[in-house]
């Protein structure tokens, strides 16, 4: 969760949803910033930093992908999850994130995705 | 498809008067007006007053929230308003906190000094209408400060001024966080509460049931915690304040979500009439009858607003609305059809607000009290949902309470394993959502782009600069005074009531990150939550 924005069931049931398939998640709660965020992925070894983000908070995730462009943090995908409008989901495409689930996207396409998103080790 | 509740009671196809044995009608239902109040408390229902017909507003500055609620004025919002926070003045820090600075006035109000709230009200009357404000419990002390500092100044008698703008704490284990800890929270609340009972103020507070149900709670657990957060409230304030239960009832109200199940949205609300009426008098023993009356205010669901085809959003707002209305409640907001986009666009707000109206004036539901009693099937769903709910209320009670409950973490993981199911229900299509996972629609073929209106980072910033040097102009002497007498009056316990001083503080134009953060230091906390920004003030 980044920023302020405490609707936390979104995150939560993807992060069961990930866990109930196998993955790792560490799941960070919420008020994280991004630099937060990017140490955090750093810390872990991550494959993947999933956003949750409900109608809000854009600016944000653009703080993000600039500082996991600054750590060079290259080989890690940023997914983000939630209401997000059109064209707010073109500028972040744009920027670098690798895929946007949208309100009502089934569990097995995130599933999936992720699954194909892991780093070859 | 499934027959069932959301709490996972059966449906049958058809409902008779089997379904009804052992229901007596003096003793389970009453006449409208009559106790245990299953049909409502008016025996004219709306021929005495209609509903108030309100709709949520907050984006953008102050002024910006200001225009939109005289914008709502001329849709017909006379009964009332609502307005909501921006996440950071829930927050209880201020615009120009480091944290802030690009979320002020995103999903919601600024609202974090009296300047803010006079921008607000700016020529919007404080009487003759509902003044609701929402957004979390700790800022709540501050709202109230606002509407009395206000009215002060206006010449306003605070016994003409009604509505709620205080809330419980239960906002924050429910998914709407003030980053305050719970017993400040509690502290806060009991303040406010006592301090509206000594003084005849007719503000209530919300005890706000929807954001349980809005982060996925099924209909009879969102019973079962609604009755459990009164009983909690109205305890301390009986028990640790020494209010009378009567004195104690005149403060909350119950803000519920209804969502599309139609049938089972009304039953539940006719279940907590019933149920609170009994818990009024069985366990608390109401000498008023009007203290068996919860004030019940409704919310449709934003929850249910779909992304996909956002106009399908106007039948979902229309059939909640519906089932809003033909419970009988005391006000209705309702969800837009951009719900799952932003905060309501001008189109979207008159939408909603004509659907409360076209209910209210066209289709002849308001004239008749409590329509549906009597239906063997909505009967037999208000006694099941009430059952259940009475089920999960002895759980919590033998776990001690609600607080107790949530502590042990038996609530979250109610709520948590809820949400998991509404969401394998949509995946596995036990339960259809039009756009969503049936008659889906590629975005190309979406024939109409709604508006969407948004805040831009410059528009955060611009917020966080006013602050910033708004503050610097402050005449700071009164606030130096006022702030120390709140640290002072903060450490004397939590018996001692800090509402005088806050509004002391308020007046003298002292903000929520200052005030609340005086607060937390002379309890021992950080003065920032965030561990970011020092306290600016000299307090010994």
């Amino acid at each position: 969760m980044i920023g302020l924005d405490s609707h936390t069931t979104g995150a939560e049931v993807v992060a069961t949803l990930l866990r109930d398939a196998g993955f790792e998640v560490v799941y960070l709660g919420t008020n994280q910033t991004p630099p937060m965020i990017v140490n955090a992925a750093l810390e872990e070894d991550a494959d993947v930093i999933g956003i949750s983000s409900h109608a809000s908070n854009f600016t944000l995730i653009e703080e993000l992908m600039r500082e996991v462009k600054e750590q060079g943090l290259t080989d890690v995908s940023v997914v983000c999850g939630g209401n997000i409008p059109p064209k707010q989901v073109q500028k972040l495409l744009a920027l670098g994130v690798a895929k946007i689930f949208l309100p009502g996207s089934p569990g097995d396409a995130i599933v999936e995705y992720l699954a194909g998103r892991e780093r070859r080790r | 498809m499934k027959y069932t509740t959301d709490y996972g009671y059966e449906i049958k196809p058809v409902y008779g008067p089997g379904d009804l044995k052992g229901l007596e009608y003096e003793r389970d239902l009453g006449d409208p007006g009559r106790f245990p109040y299953t049909r409502g408390y008016h025996a004219n229902g709306y021929r005495g007053r209609m509903w108030t017909r309100r709709m949520t507003a907050g984006l953008g500055s102050s002024r910006d929230a200001n225009k939109v609620l005289k914008k709502y004025r001329e849709m017909g919002q006379t009964g009332g308003m609502c307005v909501i926070h921006d996440r950071v003045s829930s927050s209880c820090i201020d615009a120009d906190h480091p944290r802030a600075r690009h979320e002020n006035g995103v999903l919601g109000w600024p609202g974090s000094s009296l300047l803010e709230f006079e921008e607000l009200m700016e020529d919007i009357p404080l009487t003759g209408q509902s003044i609701t404000v929402l957004g979390c419990c700790a800022p709540a002390s501050l709202r109230l400060a606002y509407v009395v500092a206000l009215a002060d100044k206006r010449g306003i008698d605070m016994s003409e001024v009604h509505g709620s703008v205080t809330e419980s704490p239960f906002s924050n284990p429910f998914g709407q966080t003030d980053l305050q800890p719970f017993d400040l929270d509690m502290k806060l609340f009991l303040d406010a509460s006592e301090y509206v009972v000594q003084n005849n103020i007719r503000m209530r507070a919300g005890v706000v049931g929807q954001h349980f149900q809005e982060s996925g709670g099924n209909n009879a657990q969102a019973l079962a915690i609604e009755l459990s957060m009164l009983k909690e409230v109205c305890s301390r304030l009986v028990n640790e304040r020494g209010l009378t239960f009567d004195e104690a009832m005149r403060v909350p109200y119950q803000l519920v979500s209804i969502g599309s199940r139609f049938f089972e949205e009304v039953a539940k609300v006719r279940a907590l009439r019933r149920m609170w009426a009994r818990m009024a008098k069985e366990h608390f023993g109401a000498k008023s009858e009007k203290s068996c009356q919860l004030l019940i205010a409704v919310h449709t669901s934003g929850r249910t607003m779909t992304y996909q085809q956002p106009l399908n959003n106007i039948a979902r707002c229309a059939i909640q609305t519906l089932a809003g209305a033909m419970v009988g409640c005391t006000a209705i907001d309702n969800a837009t059809l951009d719900n799952a986009y932003a905060e309501p666009s001008p189109l979207a707000a008159r939408m909603s607000l004509n659907t409360q109206h076209i209910v209210a004036v066209e289709t002849g539901v308001a004239d008749v009290v409590d329509p549906l009693a009597g239906s063997y099937f909505v009967e037999s769903l208000t006694n099941e949902v009430e059952a259940a709910a009475y089920r999960i209320l002895e759980e919590i009670d033998a776990l001690g309470g609600l607080v107790a409950a949530i502590e042990t973490g038996r609530i979250g993981a109610m709520l948590k394993n809820e949400a998991n199911i509404k969401f394998r229900e949509l995946n596995l299509k036990e339960r259809l959502v039009v756009g969503v996972n049936h008659l889906v629609i590629p975005p190309e073929e979406e024939m109409f782009e709604i508006p969407v209106q948004s805040i831009e980072v410059s528009g955060s910033e611009a917020i966080a600069t006013r602050m910033a040097e708004w503050k610097k102009t402050r005449d700071m002497a009164p606030i130096r005074a006022s702030v120390r007498r709140l640290y002072a009056d903060a450490k004397k316990g939590d018996r001692f009531n800090l509402m005088p001083a806050i509004i002391e503080a308020v007046k003298a134009y002292a903000t929520a990150g200052e005030i609340i953060g005086v607060i937390r230091l002379a309890r021992g906390l950080i003065y920032d939550p965030f561990a970011v920004i020092q306290c600016p003030f000299e307090l010994n």
